[in-house]
């Protein structure tokens, strides 16, 4: 299986604070990996630099042995983005939204490709016409898997994309990142979702503090060690007192 | 539905953007208005005062029998007429006389009195294109462009965006560039209205026009530099806007204190009363001081210099012309201080984006100081023809006859 992406002793630092320290990871095509941690551990600082919104300190981000640094148009050209919050523009429809992102990736869709996107993730076509300030984030999520599929992207890149979505859609949308790996994807997803997390990814990355701390197959994940990571890995060290 | 389309889409949505556009077309309607009117005063005033010219000078000539008289009780009219074009940038028609009655007496006299009602609000400018266009429309674009990123990080959008698009400058250069365009028709399109009711030529609304796009294009610039750090639409507006103080207002003043200062320039006012003590103390001297250098500039009459009498209209003219001799040095020295400023001020505007954008509109109105002088010097070569009309007359003692009068030289407005 190729390799898509690629972090190689990957480090951000902001002044003082190491942000990302020394990240080697790699996510393969049909592969989901999850990133998880508390807030600051360095999920979305990784995410942003393998979209090269961030300038890595040292090492190196590959997408698809592209490094975003040497050739970021090549690099994103292979990369969909799935934000935490899938921010639209709400004047438009669902489908003029996806046609205005198609279109700003260089693509000249035609309204039927784009209506068998929409349906491909599980937005209906009565929604797909309705304009966007109408819909729920569940929506808005779709739409925006909807984008990165537009695009062609190999490499799938979401950042916390479960936050805030009921169960039910929650569920839907896992069950869509799961399809799409199976086509050949590569999904790197940062949540803090360990249940999700076990259900979902074929590896999950254990971030803390800015290093990756553990490596672990969904598998080896029983009650009790979702309880040690939850205790150890998700909450700062207030929260993890009140807890205990 | 076209990415053009698309973000005309936008623009339309954004209220904000369409209350800047909608004051861009009115400021520009508004001056384009008042200044078509001023233009249209100042014919009407002139072709008014010309007929008065007319039939005035028609009647003092059938009452005089003496040359002397003629010349002391007729008035010439001299005016310079607004151009086609100067409804779009008023420029020194406000503070620089464009009409005079001259008469064949001691020039400096004359040539630096003025008309303006009041020179206190005439320095204050006028609300001309030239001001909406150099002046306002670039705070109008600094409104227009100056959250054009940051409202989309604001929105949520900006990462999404970034990461989908194709190219860095997408969509961020359609967008500006669409409400760049927008503005720029919002000013070029009513002055070209007013330049086609004005009858301005197409080659100078062409260049009126490029004027406005480069200065635009100019804060353009500024405002994709500013853009460039990434910053709060606070943080941006601030900083634009400071922009545009320091290179619209503070530049210009230090430009004009830094001009008068390094060129330093005697006044108007000055020239004139020496002139007027110099005429008014030959009355107190001997006649041969007055016509030694009057001989001097003219020793063709010298022939003619006895004056036997008290009071000899000669010698009066005489000593009008050696009062003009007597600020001949200053009043060059004014004409080239007021060129050397002009010059020194064109250099330094290049500093300024809006007064070099100023100066380029004044320029292809012929409102400029270059215009002033030159109607300056059109108003002190007729005045030499008049001397050099009554003078033979004068000191030959020929006269007055009407075949003589139609002879006298008569001021011609400049083609427009």
């Amino acid at each position: 299986m190729s390799e898509l992406l690629r972090a190689r002793d990957l480090t951000k630092t902001f002044r003082s604070n190491t942000a990302l320290n020394g990240l080697n990871l790699s996510v393969n095509e049909k592969e989901i990996v999850c990133l998880l941690g508390a807030n600051g551990a360095g999920k979305t600082t990784t995410i942003n630099l393998f979209l090269g919104f961030l300038e890595p300190t040292s090492g190196a981000a590959l997408v698809d042995g592209t490094e975003v640094t040497a050739d970021l148009k090549q690099a994103r050209s292979k990369l969909g983005y799935v934000p935490e919050q899938v921010s639209l523009y709400p004047a438009l429809t669902g489908l003029e939204n996806l046609d205005y992102f198609v279109r700003l990736g260089g693509g000249h869709p035609d309204e039927s490709h784009l209506r068998g996107l929409l349906d491909q993730v599980g937005l209906d076509q009565i929604a797909a016409d309705q304009k966007v300030g109408a819909y729920s984030k569940g929506m808005r999520q779709k739409i925006g898997l909807a984008i990165a599929l537009a695009k062609g992207a190999r490499a799938l890149l979401l950042d916390e994309p479960l936050s805030g979505l009921d169960p039910s859609a929650a569920n839907e949308f896992c069950r869509l990142l799961r399809r799409l790996a199976d086509d050949g994807a590569a999904v790197l997803m940062a949540t803090h979702d360990l249940f999700r997390a076990r259900e979902l990814a074929d590896r999950i990355g254990i971030m803390k503090s800015g290093t990756l701390v553990e490596v672990l197959s969904p598998e080896s994940l029983d009650q009790a060690a979702l309880e040690q990571i939850y205790l150890n890995h998700m909450h700062d060290d207030e929260t993890i007192g009140e807890a205990r | 539905m076209s990415g053009l389309i698309r973000e005309i889409r936008f623009l339309a949505s954004d209220r904000a953007a369409l209350l800047w556009l909608g004051i861009a077309l009115l400021v520009a309607c508004v001056s384009i208005s008042l200044g078509l009117r001023e233009v249209a005063t100042q014919r009407a005033e002139l072709n008014a005062l010309i007929e008065i010219d007319r039939a005035e000078r028609e009647m003092l000539d059938m009452l005089y029998q003496d040359w002397g008289d003629v010349a002391y009780y007729t008035f010439h009219l001299t005016w310079d007429s607004p151009s086609d074009f100067a409804f779009a940038a008023l420029g020194q028609r406000d503070t620089s006389p464009w009409k005079h009655q001259i008469r064949a007496l001691a020039l400096e006299g004359q040539i630096y009195e003025t008309d303006a009602e009041n020179p206190d609000f005439a320095l204050v400018g006028r609300f001309d294109f030239a001001f909406a266009a150099n002046l306002l429309a670039p705070l109008l674009l600094i409104l227009l462009l100056h959250d054009l990123r940051s409202a989309e990080r604001t929105a949520g959008r900006y990462e999404l965006l970034s990461a989908t698009a194709a190219s860095r400058g997408s969509p961020w250069f359609a967008r500006a560039a669409l409400r760049v365009g927008a503005l720029a028709l919002c000013l070029i399109g009513p002055l070209w209205v007013g330049g086609l009711l004005g009858g301005a030529g197409a080659s100078t609304l062409v260049q009126a026009s490029l004027v406005v796009v480069l200065h635009i294009a100019f804060w353009w610039g500024v405002c994709a530099l500013v853009d460039h750090f990434g910053w709060s639409s606070p943080v941006n507006l601030t900083a634009l806007v400071g922009a545009w103080l320091a290179l619209a207002v503070i530049v210009p003043a230090a430009i004009k204190a830094s001009v008068e200062s390094i060129v330093p320039l005697q006044d108007g006012g000055e020239i004139l009363l020496t002139q007027r003590e110099a005429v008014n103390d030959a009355w107190d001297l001997p006649k041969a001081a007055t016509m030694e250098p009057f001989i001097e500039r003219h020793p063709e009459w010298a022939d003619y210099t006895e004056v036997s009498q008290p009071f000899e209209w000669k010698w009066y003219y005489a000593f009008q012309q050696v009062g003009d001799q007597t600020v001949e040095p200053q009043s060059q020295a004014y004409r080239d201080g007021r060129i050397g400023r002009d010059r020194l001020s064109g250099s330094l505007a290049w500093l300024s984006p809006p007064a070099l954008a100023e100066r380029a509109m004044q320029a292809l109105a012929d409102t400029n100081v270059a215009a002033t002088l030159t109607y300056e010097q059109r108003v002190r070569a007729f005045h030499k023809a008049l001397r050099e009309y009554y003078y033979p007359r004068l000191f030959r003692g020929e006269p007055v006859s009407t075949v003589s009068i139609e002879q006298r030289p008569q001021f011609r407005g400049k083609e427009s």
